[in-house]
C-alpha cells in the first residue's frame, strides 16, 4: 500500500446535529439530488449490426427503468400512501409512450447515433416544447421529463439510478428531499447523514418516524464520502467518522450496546397501561403522526391515541388539495387507529411553498408568512372542506381539531365560526357530524402572553415546542448555521411552557405538549416538572420516555425544573439538567442523552 | 367515429396525475382516441402521456374528443366520465 492510499483511508470526522437517535456502522450510499451521469457523448455507428444492437440496448434500458419505477411505486404506496405514488405512474407511462420510444429509435437509425445521444436529443426537443407552455403548473411537468431522461441515461450507463440499497447502507446526501426519501427502502438503511437540514427538517421528522438514526448539518460530508466507504454515525452525539479505524468501530459498538440501541422492529402491541410517576402522578403519552408508515407504531408502542396528526401530509408534493371525501377517508383511518383516546387533527400547517403554483409569490420569510391558520382564513374554501371532513369522520370516531400558529384570539373566533357554519350546513344536508373539540397550538410568543385569554376560547391547548423555540428565540430551525442558538432548554422557553400550562390549568382545559422535546427522556422529565401531564411524541420514542418517567418523582423533577426556570442562561439551565438529573437517576439518564457539558468556544 | 366536447374542470388542469389517469383509461380500449384544443393550438393522442401533457390544458380549457374504432361507444363514455368528475380531484 503506498503512502497516498494509506492517507486516504485515515479517519475523517464531522459533527452535525443528531436528529434521530441511534448508532450505526455501515457503508456509504451517496444519493444525488440531481445531475446526469457523466457527459452525454455522440458516437457514430458503423453498420446495421451496431444499429440493431443500439436499439436493443435502448429497449433494455427502458425496460429496466420501468421495472425500477414499478418497484418504487409499490414501495411509495406502502410507505407514503397511494396519493403520493401517482407521480411514479406518470413516469412509467412516459417510458411506455410510443412518442418517446419511437422518436429515440428513429433517431438512432436515421442518424446512426448512440442511444444516450438520441435520448438526450429527444428529451431536449420535448423540453423545448414544454418551455412554451403558459401555465406555470403544467410547465413544471418538464421536471418529470428530466427525471425520466436521467433515469434512462443511468440505465444506459449501467449505473443504478435508484440505488439498490445495500444491506448496511448509510445514506449520505447533500439534502434528503422527501421525493428521494420515497425511493429508499428503509428496511435496509442503517442511518442517514446529510450536509444540510436541522432538527425539524422534513428529513429529520421522516427519519424519526421510521426510526432510523440520522445526523444532519454535516456541511461537506457529501463531497468527501464515496459510495462503499465505511462510515460510523453516532446520532446521539452527532459524530460522524468516515473510514473509521477498528478501534473507533469498537467504541461505537460499545456505546450502542450501553445505550441499548433501539431496535426498529421491537414494537409489539403494548397495552397502554396507565403511567404513573413514583409519587403517583398520572402521565399520558400520545403519538405524533404524519406518515402512514408510522401508523402501526401507534398501537405497537402503546400510545394513548394520537396527540398530533399533521394533516398537511395529505397534500401531494405538488400541492394538490385532497377532496373532502379523500380527507374524510384519511381521518376515519386515523380515528380507527387512535381508538377511544381519539386523535387531534391539526389543520393544514402549510404556507405558500406547498400550494399550487401561481397562488403565492415566493415569500421572503415563509416562517413568518401566509401559513397555517392565516392560510386557512385566507382560503376559507380549504378550511371549510377540511372542517367538513373532520366533522363527518368524527361521527364514527373520536376526533378533535387543532388550529395551528394562533397569534390572536380573533383567529380562534373566526375559525370557530366557520367550523360552526359547516356543522350547521352538514346537519341541514342530513349528514352525521361528531362532537369535535377545538384546540389552539401554542407556538407563537403572542399566544403565550395571551394564554389566559386563549384558554377561555378553546377546549384544549397543544404546545408546539419546535416552533415555540424558533419564534421565541428568533432562530430558523432549518438553518444549521444557527443550530447552536436553537436552545430548547432556554429559560425563556421553559417560562413560556410553564405559563401556557398554568393558563390551561386555571381554565380547567387539557394541555398537550406535542413538540419533539417530549421525545427525549430528560426533556420529558423537565416538562413533567413544569407541570405537563400529557405528552405527545414520535411513537417509537414512547417506550424510552415511559421507562424514564415511571421511575422519577414528579415532586423531585419539579424542584429541578424550578432551578432551570431560575437559571439566567440556556447554558446554566442545561447544566442543571445534566448534573441534577444525571446524578439523581444515573441509570435513567445516561450522559450521552443529556445536554453535553459546555466547552468554551 | 364519435365526437364530443369536453371541458377540464379540476383546479390543476391536465397535470401529471390527471393525465396519467386519462392515459391509463384510454389505453384500455382498442379505439383510437384523440383530443384537440377547440382553439386549434394542439392535438393529442390520448394514449400518449407526453402528448396529453403538451395540450397544456389548464382548468377551463375546452377540448374536442374524437373516438373511432370497435369499442368507440364505451371508450367515449369512459373518457367523458373522467372529465365530468374532474379526474376525481379538487374542482374548487
Amino acid at each position: 500500500m503506498n503512502k497516498k492510499a494509506n492517507n486516504e483511508r485515515s479517519e475523517r470526522r464531522w459533527r452535525g446535529v443528531a436528529v434521530s437517535e441511534g448508532i450505526a456502522v455501515g457503508r456509504v450510499l451517496r444519493i444525488h439530488s440531481g445531475g446526469l451521469p457523466a457527459s452525454v457523448f455522440r458516437a457514430t455507428l458503423d453498420d446495421e449490426g451496431q444499429i440493431t444492437r443500439e436499439v436493443r440496448r435502448f429497449r433494455a434500458a427502458a425496460r429496466l427503468s420501468r421495472r425500477q419505477l414499478r418497484a418504487l411505486k409499490r414501495r411509495a404506496e406502502k410507505a407514503l400512501g397511494v396519493e403520493h405514488a401517482y407521480i411514479f405512474d406518470a413516469h412509467i407511462l412516459m417510458l411506455e409512450d410510443s412518442k418517446l420510444l419511437e422518436d429515440v429509435e428513429t433517431l438512432i437509425r436515421r442518424e446512426r447515433a448512440n442511444a444516450e445521444w438520441a435520448v438526450k436529443v429527444v428529451a431536449d426537443r420535448l423540453l423545448a416544447v414544454y418551455a412554451e407552455i403558459k401555465d406555470d403548473y403544467l410547465r413544471e411537468r418538464s421536471s418529470d421529463i428530466e427525471d425520466v431522461t436521467r433515469r434512462l441515461l443511468f440505465a444506459l450507463s449501467g449505473e443504478p439510478y435508484t440505488r439498490l440499497v445495500m444491506r448496511d447502507a448509510v445514506i449520505v446526501a447533500e439534502e434528503l428531499l422527501p421525493s428521494a426519501a420515497a425511493e429508499l427502502d428503509f428496511e435496509h438503511v442503517r442511518a442517514i447523514a446529510s450536509d444540510a437540514g436541522g432538527w425539524t427538517s422534513h428529513t429529520a421528522i421522516i427519519a424519526r418516524g421510521v426510526g432510523i438514526p440520522a445526523v444532519v448539518g454535516a456541511r461537506d460530508l457529501f463531497r468527501h464520502a464515496r459510495t462503499g466507504d465505511e462510515i460510523a454515525v453516532d446520532a446521539v452525539s452527532g459524530e460522524i467518522v468516515l473510514h473509521p479505524s477498528a478501534r473507533t468501530i469498537e467504541r461505537f459498538h460499545a456505546t450502542a450496546m450501553k445505550s441499548g440501541r433501539r431496535t426498529r422492529h421491537g414494537a409489539t402491541d403494548i397495552q397502554p397501561a396507565p403511567l404513573h410517576t413514583t409519587d403517583g402522578i398520572e402521565i399520558v403519552l400520545r403519538a405524533n403522526v404524519e406518515l402512514p408508515a408510522e401508523f402501526p407504531d401507534v398501537r405497537g408502542y402503546g400510545a394513548r391515541g394520537i396527540g398530533l396528526y399533521r394533516s398537511e401530509f395529505l397534500l401531494t408534493q405538488r400541492g394538490v388539495m385532497p377532496t373532502e371525501e379523500e380527507q374524510r377517508a384519511a381521518y376515519l383511518e386515523v380515528a380507527g387507529l387512535a381508538g377511544v383516546d381519539g386523535a387531534k387533527i391539526r389543520l393544514f400547517d402549510l404556507g405558500g411553498e406547498k400550494i399550487g403554483a401561481g397562488e403565492n409569490d415566493l415569500e421572503r420569510n415563509p416562517a413568518l408568512g401566509l401559513r397555517a391558520i392565516r392560510f386557512c382564513l385566507r382560503r376559507p374554501d380549504v378550511l371549510r372542506s377540511q372542517a367538513r371532513a373532520v366533522l363527518r369522520a368524527a361521527a364514527d370516531g373520536h376526533l378533535d381539531i387543532v388550529l395551528p400558529m394562533i397569534s390572536d384570539v380573533a383567529e380562534v373566533r373566526r375559525a370557530r365560526r366557520i367550523i360552526d357554519e359547516e356543522r350547521a350546513r352538514l346537519e341541514d344536508e342530513g349528514l352525521a357530524c361528531g362532537a369535535v373539540k377545538i384546540g389552539a397550538m401554542i407556538e407563537v410568543p403572542s399566544a403565550v402572553l395571551m394564554a389566559e385569554h386563549l384558554a377561555r376560547e378553546v377546549d384544549f391547548f397543544s404546545l408546539g415546542t419546535n416552533d415555540l423555540v424558533q419564534y421565541l428565540l428568533a432562530v430558523d430551525r432549518g438553518n444549521d448555521g444557527v443550530a447552536e442558538w436553537f436552545r430548547t432548554l432556554h429559560p425563556a422557553v421553559l417560562h413560556s411552557i410553564r405559563r401556557a400550562l398554568m393558563a390551561a390549568e386555571a381554565a380547567a382545559i387539557p394541555a398537550i405538549v406535542c413538540g419533539e422535546m417530549a421525545a427525549t427522556p430528560a426533556y420529558a422529565a423537565i416538562l413533567v416538572g413544569l407541570g405537563a401531564r400529557d405528552l405527545s411524541m414520535t411513537a417509537s420514542s414512547i417506550p424510552r420516555v415511559r421507562q424514564a418517567l415511571a421511575k422519577v418523582s414528579a415532586a423531585e423533577v419539579r424542584e429541578i425544573a424550578r432551578e432551570c426556570l431560575d437559571s439566567d442562561t440556556a447554558d446554566a439551565a442545561e447544566e442543571v439538567v445534566r448534573i441534577r438529573l444525571g446524578e439523581r437517576w444515573p441509570e435513567l439518564f445516561l450522559p450521552e442523552f443529556l445536554p453535553a457539558p459546555k466547552r468554551e468556544v | 367515429m364519435l365526437e364530443r366536447r369536453v371541458v377540464v374542470t379540476n383546479r390543476l388542469g391536465l397535470h401529471a396525475r390527471a393525465a396519467a389517469r386519462l392515459v391509463r383509461v384510454a389505453s384500455g380500449f382498442t379505439s383510437g382516441i384523440r383530443l384537440e384544443r377547440i382553439d386549434g393550438n394542439a392535438a393529442a393522442d390520448a394514449k400518449s402521456i407526453l402528448s396529453v401533457l403538451l395540450l397544456a390544458a389548464a382548468r377551463g380549457t375546452a377540448l374536442r374528443l374524437t373516438v373511432a374504432g370497435a369499442d368507440e361507444t364505451e371508450a367515449l363514455t369512459a373518457v367523458c366520465e373522467l372529465f365530468e368528475h374532474g379526474f376525481g380531484e379538487d374542482q374548487e
